[in-house]
């Protein structure tokens, strides 16, 4: 990679607009932060919860359906903005990371210093791979339908694989109480907890089922199809609570 | 007057602002919140006993007790297909590493049988220092948490001393405590490096109102450079491979690697403990004197035994009331939910083998409106249930489970 290689594009401004224009970018990156922080660790809260918050529920069915599905909808939506009005291709990537600074700081200081859980049965599964390749998508694609395509699909499909070597060696089994177990079944019954029993853990139940004892790859592909109707929406609901209409002199 | 209104919000302010920040300890974990027919008539814990109340970390306490699956299981309540046993804690200040049902090794939920008897024995180790209340409780799907009697336990030692090794399937020891972590946070920390890194890419450029004025005046091929389309196509391939590689390796590293388990354990009940046969107990009328705060039962018994035997206890929803000619009170922290002198009967002479006798037991105390078990009388399902227990003059208990309608007295 050579120095001119690295150099920026030509920019409109010099001298004190683009100071001011500079000190405006880092008003709206210090804002931005700390919303998506905010509302979308709620929104991932709210939606995919427990799924996340707890590694014995990570399971092979519902965790790699779930969580894409409700994680790319804010990078679509910011993505709707930035690319659109900025040419900025990092709404996923900026989201994905403003939701691993809001979990890891509940994860530590609420599950961990808080609540006594050892931080390694509240980690939190990792999308930035997938928003990585989202991003990447969008900027070379430049295009709503092939992101929504391949992006929206990527997104979802490398989802299990990212996480299957954070999580694999939870599902090392045990043999305990005269039962077979995963290490993080173990967690379950050993750190208590009130949601600790099968029938409020959602994991490995409904109609989903497997194809000769393979789960991940039906409930990947499932969930990447969904991501594909998943990411126009939320791009287009991005869209329409982005608008300037209501500020008259910008 | 504006001052001190002004005087007064600052005074509330403060008094928030320092209410906040030193809170008081919860001490309850929401024995109470639960209807009062679905705390009588669910899970009917009796005999429930701690090994100790002062530990050290790493030690272990044993709670044993027993339960009975009321019959008459209220019609609004999910039957007790999946119900698990479990132990309410402000988090996992202790480990649970042994649990048995009937004497069988449990560690998951378990359908339980109406009028069925169980007991239990659960082994907490203390992890964590500090003065804790505890409960067995009972997770009915579906229903709630039906709580068990509770104990407060002192734990002394640090920690950090705290172990918890267990041994899995292919050999290895692992530490609970820290098992996976540096894997977990290795992987964290390469993944955030590669995302901060692409968005460091992008926001040292001026960003926001140069790229949106370039953009609209026909300048977009300057926003994204070669070099750019050359980092994101090196990310849309790099990244997938690296993904693809690391789950391939792990796949190899734990190839008997198993889904979360699912299943259910098939607990029987024991040979049956409450209305074993010998003592028969059926409740003609239930009244609720409100200002009295009493309940009076009129009950036809029926003594099938060998030996004369008496009334000695009505417990529902983990409150004691006692018959002290029959039973002596509790000692230590049980005592609180025991009435020492709470059962009385219109007839105590013993009930003599074969006889069958009606008589009204009363039990009062002030703990039926305390525990909110009076406010049974305004739910939807008003009948009562709990345990009647009776002793013959050779020592022998007979248990029955109780259970009726509930007619109100307001005056």
């Amino acid at each position: 990679m050579t120095g001119k290689s690295l150099d920026l594009p030509a920019q409109p401004y010099t001298g004190e607009k683009a100071r001011l224009t500079r000190a405006y970018d880092y008003l709206i990156l210090v804002l931005a932060l700390f919303l998506f922080i905010g509302s979308f660790h709620l929104h991932v809260a709210l939606t995919v919860g427990d799924w996340d918050f707890w590694v014995d529920w990570k399971d092979r069915q519902w965790w790699p359906l779930i969580t894409p599905l409700m994680m790319i909808t804010f990078p679509a939506a910011v993505q709707a903005v930035l690319w659109p009005n900025f040419r900025l291709p990092f709404g996923a990537t900026l989201c994905i990371s403003c939701l691993l600074i809001g979990t890891w700081i509940t994860r530590f200081f609420a599950y961990h210093m808080w609540n006594f859980f050892p931080i390694n049965e509240v980690l939190p599964a990792t999308m930035l791979p997938s928003a990585l390749v989202l991003d990447a998508v969008l900027m070379l694609s430049n295009s709503l339908t092939v992101t929504s395509i391949f992006g929206g699909m990527a997104f979802a499909l490398l989802f299990y694989p990212t996480n299957w070597p954070i999580f694999g060696m939870f599902h090392v089994p045990v043999e305990y109480g005269g039962a077979q177990l995963t290490v993080a079944d173990l967690f379950g019954f050993q750190y208590i907890r009130a949601g600790t029993p099968e029938y409020l853990r959602l994991i490995e139940r409904g109609t989903l089922r497997t194809y000769g004892q393979y789960a991940t790859p039906l409930s990947a592909f499932c969930s990447a199809l969904l991501c594909t109707l998943m990411y126009p929406l939320w791009w287009y609901l991005g869209k329409l609570f982005a608008t300037t209409k209501y500020v008259t002199k910008i | 007057m504006k001052k001190q209104i002004k005087t007064l919000f600052g005074a509330l302010f403060l008094g928030l602002c320092a209410g906040s920040l030193a809170p008081d300890a919860a001490l309850a974990h929401g024995e109470k919140a639960l209807e009062p027919f679905i705390r009588m008539r669910t899970i009917q814990w009796y005999d429930v006993e701690w090994s100790k109340s002062k530990l050290n970390v790493n030690e272990e306490v044993v709670i044993t007790g027993k339960f009975h699956v009321a019959e008459d299981w209220p019609r609004g309540v999910a039957k007790p297909d999946a119900t698990y046993l479990n132990v309410s804690a402000p988090g996992p200040v202790m480990v649970r590493t042994e649990r048995y049902l009937n004497g069988q090794p449990s560690v998951s939920s378990a359908a339980l049988k109406p009028g069925g008897d169980y007991d239990f024995k659960m082994v907490l180790k203390a992890r964590m220092p500090g003065r804790f209340h505890l409960h067995p409780f009972f997770n009915l799907h579906d229903a709630g948490s039906v709580v068990g009697p509770g104990q407060w336990l002192e734990v002394d030692g640090d920690a950090s001393a705290f172990t918890n090794q267990v041994k899995t399937l292919d050999g290895s020891v692992i530490d609970m405590e820290s098992y996976g972590l540096a894997n977990g946070l290795a992987w964290h920390f390469f993944w955030i490096a590669l995302g901060s890194a692409w968005l460091l890419w992008w926001i040292r450029r001026p960003l926001f109102i140069p790229r949106y004025k370039m953009l609209h005046s026909g300048q977009e091929a300057n926003l994204i450079t070669p070099m750019d389309r050359h980092v994101g196509t090196a990310i849309l391939v790099g990244v997938p491979l690296i993904v693809l590689a690391a789950n391939f390796i792990t796949d190899r590293q734990y190839r008997n690697a198993i889904p979360l388990q699912a299943a259910m354990d098939q607990i029987d009940p024991l040979p049956p403990i409450v209305d074993a046969g010998k003592v028969k107990v059926k409740i003609q009328r239930a009244e609720y004197n409100v200002p009295a705060r009493a309940m009076t039962m009129t009950a036809q018994l029926h003594n099938g035994s060998e030996h004369p035997i008496r009334v000695g206890e009505f417990s529902t929803a983990n409150v004691r009331f006692l018959n002290p000619s029959v039973v002596q009170p509790p000692q230590g922290e049980g005592a609180a939910l025991a009435v020492a002198e709470g059962l009385t009967l219109d007839s105590s002479a013993p009930i003599a083998p074969g006889e069958t006798r009606t008589v009204r037991i009363t039990a009062t105390d002030s703990l039926w409106q305390r525990e909110r078990l009076d406010g049974l009388i305004r739910d939807a399902d008003t009948r009562m249930g709990g345990l009647l227990f009776l002793y013959g003059d050779d020592g022998q208990r007979y248990v029955s489970s109780v259970s009726a309608a509930v007619i109100p007295k307001f005056d």
